[in-house]
């Protein structure tokens, strides 16, 4: 213990002692932000988001189909085909494939591409046959037994000679023949619009109810909330049909009903935060220096009540998302041409039996984006929410 | 001094979270000897709490122990499995938590709540439990306490519940007490009935007390011997009557200065201690005190002091043989 | 207790008042009277059904004889369905709704608890991981996506169940498995976060520390505390089963309220649609002051004698 240089017991000058080496400390939002970045299914998920939102808006103008344009000759083709290949005597090869669904035969170029039905000559409806004549040979289409299959002209079955993704149609068609991709887009386009805007919508008269409610306190505060619960007692997707019913189906109609009526949890949200808020000592403070009403509930509930309102925020695009392709699945939606997920899921189930891949795209589409919102929702309460901060 | 109850050796207690570890106790060591109550004061952040939830190993998902030994009994805590040390809590040692408020069960009434622990550890039935349960509630004067058992713990003020508290670690007649701030979240004037309850079932039952507080007054009137923490280190430990009297580690003078003394009639100020504890995620290398210390050395900066002096021990560099004079720390003014 | 239990149910029938008028004259707001649809009736046929159906007298005093028909728990004739009162429509779909619908709270109560319990106490290990993904995929996908897309590979593909009907057990598997796949999803959730909270409470570290066994500080002190938020939402959990049976009716083909609520609205059967409606939200708020009582049975703190918010 005596190898303690002398040195060493010099005076710490005081300034230098007293700067204390600690942690970058980090406002609410870095915080928030730092939380949320670490997240990962949180940030594919705003990826997706962004991605899907910019499909939804410009992926129509690059598809040279529209969404209502039908083409009843080349209906519910899938996505993918396997292809047969016929070559005639001067080597021109013809490609086709079969839709083993409704028995017709669809003429491909090497790449993928559809170039039409192929006209047949008379079915054989006793022996379930329908004679073909493809570059120059014939072929015969068997559906006596199922699955169907195609005979050459000595009667052996033909082999596939490979698939192919359908380079027209990437989506495939549905059963008007229209392009399934475009149609997916433009239901994009409409569930996203119905979810944003009914959100809002809510968002507004929420915030407006809530926070009046919780503003004014008293005996205004116990009549809004006794109506809150009144409200609340009743499932509101009755409330939703309802209306749809009074105001018949349209986009307008869904994003009115639906946005008229989702507001509760949030007018709770905002109440509860700024009922708390109020007993703040900084909201007396500001009361003190004379601040208006309007002021106090701009400048300084609402910033702070922000982190549980934008949670209930993303919550609440999901379920808007998921009420209006419930509405449309029952038939109460958006009307047709016009598509949103949740007719294009209830077309898919009509044609279940025939086409099964006809509901992957829809349904997926709502489960990838149901799972983004909700995996950004976890995220962003984990984020925001100050019980969780340690 | 017959043999210590409790005997804590270098034990070490970290925090894991996302932003690493968070060493909250850096090697404490300490004795508790029968029938006496010791102190262990600090500020907030200086490791006191944890040490007692680590001696029953209670501390919560994020905490581990990084070692250390705590001899109990004639077994390590620290090594013992879990099923002994569970047959050891709430037995042989009892504790008390900070807030009456949450340490109830609020679904469960307060007397299954003092029955259980009963039935946990002693060949006893339902009756013969509840009859314990109401001599304990008599024990720690809750009034009409037959009646009182079916009670809910919202039924209760905060010093109702933290006498049930106390029946609760009483249950079994315990051989060490754990109080953790008992006082801290009740009335001032509550703060003193259960500090004289404690005082007095400590004498009645002589059982040994570990006493955790963050207020010297509590620890001047009801405590036999005092250790000090800062950091998540042992900083002083002494007799109570040397240690208020010639506190030798600057940071103990800078907390005896910092409260008010009624029977001192000088009117001498308050002198606060400046600055904040260290960040125990990035604990300073040498004495964790030196950033605040008004004496701070090249070599506080540079090393951990050891442990100076027996009896009444500190951590400080100024008890080093070389260490140069500073009046009222090494030096006694003459 | 029975002034709270009185002063709930006059809240209730104050609230059916609200929900009755709603309906009323939101079904009354609807453009054209129900039979205009009808090109072929004649006028005077036309005349004759509005006056059978009270049609042509002042909406006020249509609105007090449907008001006297609710009193007498009569909710009309059907509009569509001639000499069919609306009371029968219900009685025959209710039998099949019930029984689905109780199945799948079943379902929802013990599949959802214990697969949160598992959860929370294996916190970041693989069956939290596991129960959590399944989870999230019960809350995102939609009821009746998972509802086809079972039915498909169950039902056409492995036809291991049948793809409507309910003539044996196993005609039940696949709708309530969608009717409460979402809950079940959800519940498990909320039993995790719950759970992982109470954890964090002081009183479950003075469970530990009197040396109570860990069967006994999860079942005694932790679990008990953790349900009180699940219970509260077994109320909503009721009345989106109810709702969500709209379309799993509609997908297996089930006889039940919710596919006649649906065929209704097709239909435009307005007193159909209102009857339905009414019932839904009857049947509703006696399933949430059930869960209230139950609630205040959890949580002694829950004082039944004022009616709290």
């Amino acid at each position: 213990m005596s190898d303690i240089s002398p040195n060493m017991w010099e005076k710490l000058p005081q300034d230098e002692a007293v700067a204390v080496k600690s942690a970058p400390s980090l406002t609410y939002w870095q915080d928030a932000r730092r939380r949320l970045w670490a997240n990962k299914p949180a940030v594919v998920s705003i990826g997706f988001i962004i991605l899907l939102i910019l499909g939804a808006i410009f992926g129509p103008f690059f598809s040279p189909y529209s969404y209502s344009d039908q083409n009843l000759k080349l209906a519910n083709i899938p996505p993918a085909f396997d292809t047969y290949a016929v070559t005639d005597g001067e080597g021109n090869t013809t490609r086709f494939f079969l839709n083993a669904s409704n028995f017709n035969l669809y003429e491909v170029d090497a790449s993928g591409h559809v170039l039409g039905i192929m006209r047949g000559e008379r079915k054989d409806m006793l022996k379930k046959q329908q004679p073909f004549e493809i570059a120059g040979q014939a072929i015969t289409l068997d559906y006596a037994k199922l699955p169907a299959r195609i005979l050459s002209a000595d009667g052996t079955e033909l082999r596939t000679s490979g698939w192919s993704w359908n380079m027209t149609y990437l989506f495939g068609t549905d059963q008007l023949g229209r392009d399934v991709l475009v149609r997916q887009l433009f239901g994009a386009r409409i569930s996203l619009t119905v979810a944003f805007v009914a959100t809002l919508v809510n968002f507004f008269i929420g915030i407006f109810y809530g926070g009046i409610a919780g503003y004014m306190g008293g005996k205004t505060d116990a009549i809004m909330m006794r109506i809150v619960e009144i409200i609340s007692t009743v499932p509101l997707t009755l409330y939703v049909v309802l209306l749809m019913v009074v105001f018949d189906s349209g986009l307008l109609s869904i994003i009115i009903a639906i946005g008229s009526v989702f507001w509760v949890d949030m007018a709770r949200i905002v109440r509860g935060q700024i009922l708390s808020l109020k007993q703040q000592d900084y909201v007396a403070a500001a009361r003190t220096m004379g601040a208006s009403t309007p002021r106090i509930l701009t400048r300084h509930l609402l910033p702070n009540a922000i982190g549980p309102i934008i949670i209930t925020l993303t919550m609440l695009i999901p379920s808007a998302i998921f009420i209006e392709s419930f509405m449309s699945f029952i038939g109460l939606g958006v009307t047709p041409p016009l598509a949103s997920w949740g007719t294009l899921t209830s077309e898919a189930v009509e044609t279940l039996r025939a086409y099964p891949h006809q509901l992957f795209f829809p349904a997926a589409a709502i489960s990838l984006t149901m799972f983004a919102f909700n995996f950004l929702g976890d995220g962003l309460r984990d984020a925001l929410d100050p019980r969780f901060r340690k | 001094m017959s043999a210590p109850v409790l005997s804590v050796r270098d034990l070490k207690t970290s925090f894991f979270s996302q932003r690493g570890e968070v060493q909250a106790v850096r090697g404490v060591s300490f004795d508790v000897h029968p029938g006496e109550i010791l102190g262990i004061v600090g500020e907030s952040g200086s490791g006191k709490s944890i040490t007692c939830m680590s001696i029953l190993r209670l501390l919560k998902s994020t905490g581990r122990i990084m070692g250390g030994s705590a001899n109990f009994d004639g077994q390590d805590l620290m090594a013992l499995d879990q099923g002994d040390l569970r047959d050891i809590r709430g037995n042989k040692i009892g504790m008390i938590f900070q807030d009456p408020m949450t340490s109830l069960n609020p679904t469960l009434s307060v007397g299954e709540q003092v029955m259980e622990t009963i039935l946990r550890h002693r060949k006893a039935t339902r009756a013969e439990a509840r009859a314990r349960a109401i001599e304990l509630f008599e024990l720690v004067r809750i009034p009409s306490a037959a009646e009182r058992l079916k009670s809910y713990p919202h039924e209760f003020s905060g010093g109702m519940r933290q006498r049930v508290m106390i029946a609760i670690a009483l249950a079994c007649d315990p051989k060490l007490l754990i109080a953790d701030e008992p006082t801290t979240a009740l009335d001032v004037t509550i703060q003193r009935q259960i500090l004289l309850l404690l005082k007095d079932l400590q004498k009645r039952l002589g059982m040994a007390v570990i006493l955790i507080t963050h207020d010297l007054g509590v620890i001047a009137e009801v405590t036999d011997r005092i250790v000090v923490m800062y950091g998540g280190l042992v900083m002083e430990t002494g007799p109570v009557h040397d240690l208020f009297a010639t506190p030798k580690h600057p940071y103990t003078q800078g907390l005896l200065a910092s409260v008010p003394d009624l029977r001192d009639d000088t009117h001498r100020r308050l002198t606060p201690i400046p600055g904040s504890p260290p960040d125990m995620a990035h604990p300073p290398e040498g004495c964790p005190f030196t950033a605040r210390c008004p004496h701070a050395m090249q070599q506080c900066q540079a090393a951990l002091p050891p442990v100076f002096g027996e009896g009444q021990g500190a951590r400080c560099w100024l008890h080093h043989p070389d260490a140069p004079k500073v009046a009222g720390v090494n030096e006694v003014a003459a | 207790m029975p002034t709270y239990i009185l002063q709930r149910l006059g809240m209730m029938l104050l609230t059916l008042w609200a929900i009755v008028t709603l309906t009323f004259f939101l079904m009354h707001a609807v453009p054209g009277g129900p039979f205009v649809s009808e090109k072929m009736l004649a006028p005077e046929i036309q005349a004759a059904l509005n006056a059978k159906y009270g049609l042509d007298q002042p909406i006020w005093a249509q609105y007090i004889t449907y008001l006297k028909g609710i009193l007498t728990l009569d909710l009309g004739p059907s509009f569509k369905y001639p000499g069919v009162s609306v009371n029968k429509m219900i009685a025959d779909g209710l039998p099949v709704t019930m029984r689905t619908g109780l199945l799948a709270v079943i379902a929802v109560v013990a599949l959802g608890v214990p697969l949160g319990i598992i959860a929370a106490l294996n916190r970041n290990k693989w069956p939290d991981t596991t129960v959590m993904l399944i989870a999230t995929i019960g809350v995102a996908i939609p009821s009746y996506v998972i509802a086809t897309v079972m039915l498909y590979v169950f039902a056409l593909r492995l036809g291991w169940v049948p793809t409507f009907g309910l003539d044996n057990w196993r005609g039940y598997i696949l709708p309530v498995f969608a009717l409460s796949g979402f809950w079940v999803s959800f519940v498990a959730r909320l039993t995790r976060s719950s759970l992982l909270e109470t954890f964090e409470q002081d009183y479950m570290t003075t469970a530990r520390a009197k040396g109570l066994r860990p069967g006994q500080v999860l079942f005694k002190h932790g679990l008990r505390n953790s349900l009180v938020p699940v219970v509260t939402v077994l109320g909503p959990v009721v009345a989106n089963l109810i709702t969500g049976s709209f379309v799993i009716e509609q997908i297996f083909a089930l006889p039940g309220i919710g596919r006649q609520f649906v065929l209704s609205i097709t239909n435009r059967d307005y007193t159909a649609i209102m009857g339905i409606t009414i019932f839904y939200a009857a049947a509703l708020m006696v399933m949430i002051l059930i869960v209230d009582l139950l609630y205040a049975v959890l949580d002694p703190r829950i004082k039944l004698s004022e009616a709290s918010a």
